[in-house]
């Protein structure tokens, strides 16, 4: 039992990690139905950003957390005004392999950048790990779960309540209507990118006080956080955080009780197991096209 | 109707220089580069007859380019077994486990097919990595043997070199010779509208299908040729990265376009050589490169240097 | 409306459509509609935009299935037919805006119409077994037949995206007749043409006719329905208000009410 909590715990930790980052995806595919390969890549550049901010320039966390997260939301703004924009030819394969491209050129940068060891950070507060139950919960897995629940709260509110919001929506369900209705949607699109890589951005400040963070660390936790997202369904806020969530949770019992060899491979079956049996994610009502 | 003597004439050409290239160049080096790209261009081929002339796209092929490599390391160390049974062995088994994963996978198209391939690569890669007792786990394959046919051993640089254009040239030829059938056909009309092409009586999913085996099935051959090249595989050589690889070969050589294939495959295995160069600056060198093709000739470079000649030439003729 | 019941007895009908319905979640596109196309004749189809057209089209090929109701097409029944099942049995179409395979040129358009009558394979396309190099040669041959029956015959390795528009519906249409049709479905293949263009397609569509073709034809262009058809039948909001003959149904007062109405 006392396991079991453990497992839970530390799934939850990574699956809000997970759900983070797959909110990242969900919010760029909704207002643009664009994949972005290269979300791991922004997750990896927040991280160290965060990390060289905080230690190196000895900033507070805070400064040094709304900085990176706002930087890295830049760059991905600029990657959209720079690469995405200027396709001639916006179909699926070749927005992936510009993706893509844009994945490796931004790891050489973070190689560039930071070199190629890992670098570590200490954990936000200092508290000793609560007990519960004899299994151990760590502070950071705290912080981590409720910076993720205030920004899905301040998404949710910024869906529902402000006009740039709606009219966000407006240009995922058409960007044709919504230009006719007076609303900038390439501006909109620039801002859905700064978004949804600042998301990514926040996903690795989070995480990088309890990993080590090095210039490749993005590739797999963006390939597992698609798989959050597509888990929950592509495109829904809450759908991507209980995406997470339970790929997480699964991922850890998987490991902790099975064999640590299904770690990675448990994100990858579920996304087969989802795609080939309900496409449209476990809790989505809206039918995916498989045609 | 001149088009098949033209092929029968590029065929021709392509073997000459092949033969040429054998005795001319004797640096064991570039010998070996050449095989690498004779390698790379089968693996080009079979994404090319999926991607290029179906429209179907994979982020998976690593998976069988590995599945071919670790059946005949398998088959020959653990079993003993001689590399030519391994072959056939190797590429059914690709094909066996293509069709399998392409029944339920390519029912999905655009980004969800993207997606489902990668995913059942990853697993693949990640099988390769857990299953040491049979695979040697992370740590890689060892001791694969060299090829011998009686008295030829292919164990010398240039013997080898013409063993895989052998094949390249077998390869280019099939391929050609499906696409220019009623089957490239359907396939072609796939690509351009898939709901079109069934309302006109194509049947598209048994066709997707038997493409991605083919697809396999030259992928599989590719690992085969590796595994027995090198003598040693590991579970890096066929992750996601090399998935990716193969594609932006495709997409760089111009899909749709055999020649495109062998012309993507050259660049990207010379490449990475050239780049060593720019040492710490490879990736980014290498990430520009491939958004900015994408960017400005979509097509790939065969049709987009075609189109900017053609171009040219009408603007001078004004 | 006796004309009618004699055709019927004296000819077996290629189609016969019996109370099918079709809805989309709450909207009933087509509602309990019957009847039943006689072997080599031409029927219209008309009505006002949303009346159920192309949802009749597309259940008659097989896109969709009914909701309800029986169709029997050549004696057997279409429920559960694939689409290519039903080509290869001779149902046939043409599509509202033109859907060609641009990238293909023209002769591999009728080629890929030929589809469902040929059979060559990977494993015959590899080896080019003799009687694969014969069906290659003979598909070739009907393709450039019927390239010459449209007047394209000129352009046959041109890109077909390449066509003027015009162009582009007789090339649909030939490739529609590559199948080596029964039933040939026409959606509204006048629209986008001129005068003479169209007075053009009606004599083909006639020359098809002779050849005991059936056709079903959707049209907006009354003088070409009017002209070619030897019955109309008449859609409203998914219902069928009226079928019978050109001057009749010109005279009906539903239909004057439901479409002609509309349109002034």
């Amino acid at each position: 039992m006392q396991e079991i909590l453990q497992y839970i715990f530390s799934g939850i930790t990574s699956g809000a990690i997970y759900a983070v980052i797959a909110v990242g995806f969900s919010m760029l595919y909704n207002s643009t139905e664009l994949i972005n390969f290269a979300h791991g890549e922004f997750v990896m550049l927040g991280a160290l950003s965060f990390i060289t901010l905080s230690g190196p320039f000895q900033l507070p966390l805070l400064s040094a957390f709304f900085l990176s997260v706002a930087g890295v939301a830049c760059i991905g703004m600029l990657f959209e005004r720079l690469a995405i924009r200027t396709v001639r030819e916006p179909n699926p394969i070749v927005l992936i392999i510009i993706t893509v491209g844009a994945s490796i050129f931004l790891r050489g940068v973070g190689m560039l950048v930071w070199g190629k060891d890992a670098h570590t950070m200490p954990p936000f507060s200092k508290h000793p790990p609560l007990d519960i139950e004899g299994a151990k919960l760590l502070a950071q897995s705290i912080w981590i779960v409720a910076i993720m629940f205030l920004m899905a709260a301040g998404l949710h509110l910024f869906y529902k309540k402000t006009l740039t919001g709606k009219a966000m929506q407006a240009c995922a369900i058409s960007q044709k209507a919504a230009w006719l209705a007076g609303i900038p949607s390439k501006f909109m699109i620039l801002l859905a990118f700064g978004l949804s890589t600042g998301m990514g951005a926040v996903a690795g400040v989070i995480i990088s006080p309890i990993t080590m963070c090095g210039y490749d660390m993005g590739t797999m936790l963006g390939l597992k956080g698609f798989c959050a997202a597509m888990l929950g369904g592509l495109g829904s806020l809450w759908g991507s955080l209980i995406g997470g969530l339970l790929l997480g949770i699964l991922e850890a019992l998987g490991v902790g009780l099975i064999s640590s060899g299904l770690k990675d491979a448990t994100a990858f079956l579920l996304l087969l197991f989802i795609l080939y049996v309900r496409p449209s994610g476990i809790i989505s009502s809206v039918n995916v096209e498989r045609f | 109707m001149n088009k098949p003597y033209w092929y029968r004439i590029a065929y021709v050409a392509v073997a000459a220089i092949v033969i040429l290239t054998g005795i001319l160049v004797s640096n064991a080096y570039y010998l070996q580069l050449l095989t690498f790209i004779g390698i790379n261009t089968l693996l080009a081929l079979g994404l090319n007859m999926l991607m290029g002339y179906a429209g179907q796209i994979s982020l998976g092929h690593a998976a069988f380019y590995g599945i071919g490599a670790y059946t005949t390391a398998i088959l020959t160390v653990h079993y003993a077994i001689s590399p030519w049974l391994a072959l056939p062995a190797a590429i059914l088994i690709a094909m066996a486990i293509a069709y399998i994963v392409g029944v339920p996978t390519l029912k999905l198209s655009g980004y969800y097919l993207g997606m489902g391939t990668l995913g059942f690569g990853m697993i693949i890669h990640i099988l390769f990595r857990e299953w040491s007792s049979i695979t040697g786990g992370a740590s890689g394959f060892i001791g694969i043997p060299p090829l011998e046919f009686g008295p030829v051993s292919f164990a010398s640089g240039r013997n080898y070199f013409y063993l895989v254009w052998g094949f390249v040239l077998l390869s280019l030829i099939i391929c050609r010779r499906i696409i220019d059938s009623r089957v490239g056909r359907g396939l072609r009309s796939i690509h351009d509208g898939e709901k079109t092409a069934r309302a006109v009586g194509v049947d598209t999913s048994q066709l997707k299908l038997q493409v991605f085996v083919l697809s396999a099935a030259f992928s599989a051959l590719a690992g085969f040729l590796y595994a027995h090249l090198v003598y040693f595989i590991s579970p890096g050589t066929f992750d996601f990265i090399t998935s990716i690889r193969i594609v932006t070969m495709v997409v760089i050589g111009g899909m749709a376009s055999i020649w495109g294939a062998l012309l993507g495959a050259s660049l990207l295995t010379l490449l990475p050589e050239w780049l060593h160069s720019f040492s710490e600056f490879e990736m980014v060198v290498y990430g520009l490169i491939l958004m900015s093709v994408m960017i400005f000739l979509p097509q790939g470079l065969t049709r987009g240097l075609m189109d900017i000649y053609e171009r040219s030439k009408k603007s001078q003729n004004r | 409306m006796n004309d009618q019941k004699k055709a019927r007895t004296d000819n077996q009908p290629l189609l016969e459509m019996d109370a099918v319905s079709k809805s989309f979640g709450g909207v009933h596109a087509v509602r309990g509609v019957s009847f039943w196309l006689e072997q080599g004749t031409i029927t219209g189809l008309i009505g006002p935009n949303g009346a159920g057209k192309t949802t009749l089209f597309n259940l008659i090929t097989g896109v969709f299935r009914a909701n309800s109701g029986r169709m029997i097409y050549d004696g057997k029944t279409t429920h559960d037919a694939r689409i290519n099942e039903l080509v290869r049995r001779g149902i046939s179409r043409t599509f509202q805006n033109v859907e060609l395979f641009e990238s293909m040129t023209v002769l591999e358009n009728i080629l890929v119409g030929q589809y469902t009558q040929t059979r060559c394979g990977i494993w015959g396309s590899i080896f080019r077994f003799p009687w694969m190099v014969r069906e290659e040669h003979l598909a070739r041959q009907n393709a450039m037949a019927l390239l010459e029956f449209v007047g394209l015959e000129a352009y046959a390795e041109q890109k077909s995206g390449d066509l003027p528009f015009g162009w582009q519906r007789l090339l649909e249409l030939a490739r529609a007749l590559a199948a080596r049709p029964k039933l040939l479905l026409l959606d509204e293949p006048a629209a986008g043409l001129n005068i003479v263009e169209t007075a053009q397609l009606g004599e083909l569509i006639k020359k098809i006719r002779e050849q005991n073709v059936t056709i079903l034809l959707v049209e907006h262009d009354m003088s070409l329905t009017m002209t070619v058809s030897d019955k109309i039948i008449v859609l409203d909001q998914g219902v069928k208000i009226a079928e019978g003959l050109p001057r009749e149904v010109q005279a009906n007062e539903a239909v004057i009410k439901a479409y002609l109405g509309t349109t002034g």
